[in-house]
């Protein structure tokens, strides 16, 4: 990186723009705006690694401007800063905006500064890496077909999947973390559906164990639980794919299922792009020690659908 | 002999259990015959024996006619020997098994002759099956009454406590709409006033060491012994200093992080008062307030809700002050124009605050483009409960308590909107101080 990496930040409010444009100073190549139209004109123009975007702005969500920064530039990594963490933002912003971090106000400078260094060097990498792969390659399936892994208490919900897309994929289903665990070794599993609790234990942490050692496997959680901070966590700790309410609706269930089999074969065949959804460090006790345990389990996982 | 009347345990309605078992006359027992049985002790408490005739009931007779009769001068000689069907009572009381305790009580009550002189016959299905005393049955309606009153006085103490429960729930309801608000408010100034002190003493500390090395600098020139190669390297320190501080630059565009911080904590400073002043849990009850007032406090509250989404169009004129319970009138505001901002479904959403004041009333006009409320539902918007939103997205008490509010306050809260037009609401509060009743009633 010999020039400096571009961040845009956009937020109607100027005093947070300076605050920003202060703590990036003579670290990026800075573009600043309160106008969220001007900052997809700029995404459009110019080469951008990293937007700083905030949620509420008069003419436009921030989730809504994510997204449309992704559509014009998917190696820009993106981050929503927010100042109350409303159910309906964290949402889109993983539906709409598949964002990198989720960052509440007041941030933490040095963590922000982090943050942004950490994301401006993945898009940078992605840049660097070659075009994204073709559509046509995207919808070949792969000699041994992905297999869809649903963690739920729910048999109805297994029972959905494999209607939805049991001709095409194997559909497996698991009622605990543990089967969930023994079936993520023996089975080449693409894509998760799941809870946040099953049998009565949280599947978060395995979520974001295993988007941390296996990022090429993609994450769907689909819950009644409406719990920002859990949701804030699984997008910033595990990645999910798309946070996706209960009762299910078939439509978006499918798809969902659909574009995260698509996504998933993308990171199969860019093993460069799964960068892009690097996770942050756990940091909460309980989770931690869950996932020392999961390690050593997931150690023995099968990767991916063709063998090595 | 005699079979013992005893009350019949195996029956459920109320009658069957005042049921006695009392062994009917045939229409040809003798009227000597039926006076012995009146005399056994088992019969002792009846006033009147049946007549039946397969199963069917067809008249009684009772203890006063037979007095009647042998009263009189050799009444028994005279007539003992007759048969029972020609003296009895053709027209007795008789109630079925299945009738209910009130109805059965309503019919004995109005056919019973004073003296009270007969007992009620108990039939199922047009059967005989026992007899009932008047009095036991009377006695299950009090019983009856006083449990249904005590049930009553239970279901209304028990209604009271879940209504104030309910009106807690949506006082909280509304509280944690504004806790959000407020907190959304005061975190975007919150997030810049931090980054900037985190900036601020990160620039304090280079300046402080700069000013340091410039220091030593100057004793060195001042010094007539000074080395001149230490010279020349504490001046390349100040230099390197000074570029870390981009050319000085950086002190520049700092300083003015201070504007905008002092700005930051004024906004939170207005945000708090505001919401002092909209809760007045720190205040008198009561006070004489503009609603004007009441309607900018609340506008900053309900901030969250508004901006960006709606525009608000304050009409305002000077209205005289109100004696009111300021926080129960923002609570009612905060509800019309969260309500308001919440009909709006498209972009160009407009909220008209318009305040006017004529001899005896001050009003304010809460009005709204969004999508107004059918015809159907209009009618029951003030009726606790009633709500269009989805079950666990609103209480339904709102307007409900809006609507007790204002009246508490002698005023009037009135409502006209067109489905896809839009929705105004008017809170009428009176000018002239509220009497003493109406305020210990909103102070309360």
């Amino acid at each position: 990186m010999n020039q400096p990496p571009s961040l845009l930040l956009i937020d109607d409010e100027e005093r947070v723009l300076r605050s920003l444009a202060m703590l990036f100073r003579g670290r990026y190549s800075l573009h600043a705006t309160t106008d969220p139209q001007t900052a997809l004109d700029y995404v459009g123009r110019e080469r951008v690694h990293v937007v700083v975007s905030d949620q509420r702005m008069p003419q436009m969500r921030g989730a809504e401007l994510l997204r449309e920064v992704r559509l014009r530039s998917p190696n820009t990594m993106r981050i929503l800063l927010t100042g109350y963490s409303e159910l309906d933002a964290v949402v889109a912003s993983v539906n709409e905006g598949e964002i990198f971090r989720f960052v509440q106000k007041p941030w933490d400078a040095a963590e922000l500064r982090d943050t942004v260094q950490q994301a401006a060097t993945i898009s940078h990498a992605l840049f660097s890496t070659s075009a994204q792969p073709s559509a046509a390659a995207l919808s070949a399936p792969p000699p041994q077909r992905e297999a869809v892994l649903v963690i739920d208490d729910d048999e109805s919900v297994y029972r959905t999947v494999s209607d939805l897309v049991g001709e095409a994929h194997p559909v497996m289903w698991a009622r605990s973390v543990d089967q969930a665990l023994e079936l993520l070794q023996t089975q080449a599993i693409g894509v998760l559906i799941s809870e946040l609790s099953v049998g009565g234990e949280s599947v978060t942490a395995l979520l974001k164990v295993l988007k941390a050692q296996y990022p090429e496997v993609v994450a769907i959680v689909l819950t009644p639980f409406h719990d920002v901070s859990v949701f804030v966590g699984l997008i910033n700790q595990g990645q999910v794919f798309r946070l996706l309410p209960k009762p299910v609706r078939r439509g978006t269930v499918s798809m969902s299922i659909l574009s995260a089999i698509k996504h998933h074969r993308s990171l199969r065949q860019a093993p460069e792009r799964v960068i892009a959804h690097a996770v942050a460090p756990l940091n909460q006790v309980e989770e931690i020690s869950l996932a020392s345990r999961m390690m050593g389990l997931l150690g023995r996982l099968r990767r991916g659908a063709t063998p090595a | 002999m005699m079979p013992e009347p005893r009350q019949v345990a195996t029956a459920t309605s109320d009658i069957a259990q005042l049921r006695l078992d009392v062994r009917p006359l045939s229409p040809g027992t003798s009227i000597d015959e039926a006076a012995e049985l009146f005399l056994h002790p088992s019969y002792a408490r009846m006033l009147c024996l049946p007549v039946v005739e397969h199963s069917r009931v067809i008249g009684s007779v009772s203890r006063h006619q037979l007095n009647g009769i042998f009263m009189r001068r050799f009444g028994r000689e005279l007539h003992g020997a007759k048969p029972v069907i020609q003296i009895m009572n053709t027209a007795p009381l008789i109630v079925d098994e299945m009738a209910p305790l009130e109805q059965a009580a309503g019919y004995v009550t109005t056919h019973l002759g004073s003296p009270i002189t007969e007992d009620f016959v108990v039939v199922r299905d047009g059967r005989y099956v026992g007899m009932g005393v008047v009095m036991d049955l009377l006695s299950a309606l009090q019983q009856r009454v006083e449990s249904s009153s005590r049930q009553l006085g239970e279901a209304y103490r028990q209604l009271k406590a879940s209504q104030a429960q309910l009106v807690q729930s949506e006082k909280m309801a509304s509280l944690g709409q504004m806790v959000a608000g407020v907190a959304h408010e005061i975190n975007t100034p919150l997030g810049y006033v931090r980054n900037n002190l985190e900036m601020i003493r990160d620039v304090f500390t280079q300046s402080s060491e700069a000013l340091r090395e410039h220091d030593r600098m100057a004793r060195l020139l001042l010094d007539p012994d000074a080395d001149e190669v230490a010279l020349e390297r504490q001046i390349g320190r100040c230099r390197e200093q000074v570029a870390a501080l981009d050319d000085l630059a950086l002190l520049d565009d700092t300083a003015a992080l201070f504007g905008d911080s002092l700005f930051g904590v004024d906004t939170i400073k207005d945000l708090v008062v505001n919401l002092r002043n909209f809760s007045r849990l720190d205040q008198a009850r009561v006070a004489s307030v503009s609603l004007n007032d009441c309607l900018d406090q609340t506008l900053t509250i309900a901030g969250n809700v508004l901006k960006n989404r709606v525009q608000v169009i304050k009409r305002y004129t000077e209205v005289p002050a109100v004696a009111c319970s300021p926080s129960q009138i923002n609570q009612v505001l905060l509800n019309l124009i969260s309500n308001a901002a919440q009909a709006i479904e498209h972009d160009a959403g407009k909220i008209l605050l318009r305040t006017e004041a004529d001899a005896s009333w001050v009003r304010v006009h809460i009005q709204d483009n969004g999508k107004g409320i059918a015809p159907e539902h209009l009618k029951k918007i003030f009726d606790p409960f009633f709500t269009t939103k989805p079950i666990g997205q609103g209480t339904g008490l709102g307007l409900s308590i809006c609507f007790q509010i204002v009246q508490g306050h002698g005023g009037t809260l009135q409502v006209v909107s067109e489905p896809g037009r839009g929705t105004k609401f008017v809170v009428s509060l009176p000018r002239r101080a509220a009497d003493a009743t109406t305020t210990a009633a909103i102070a309360a």
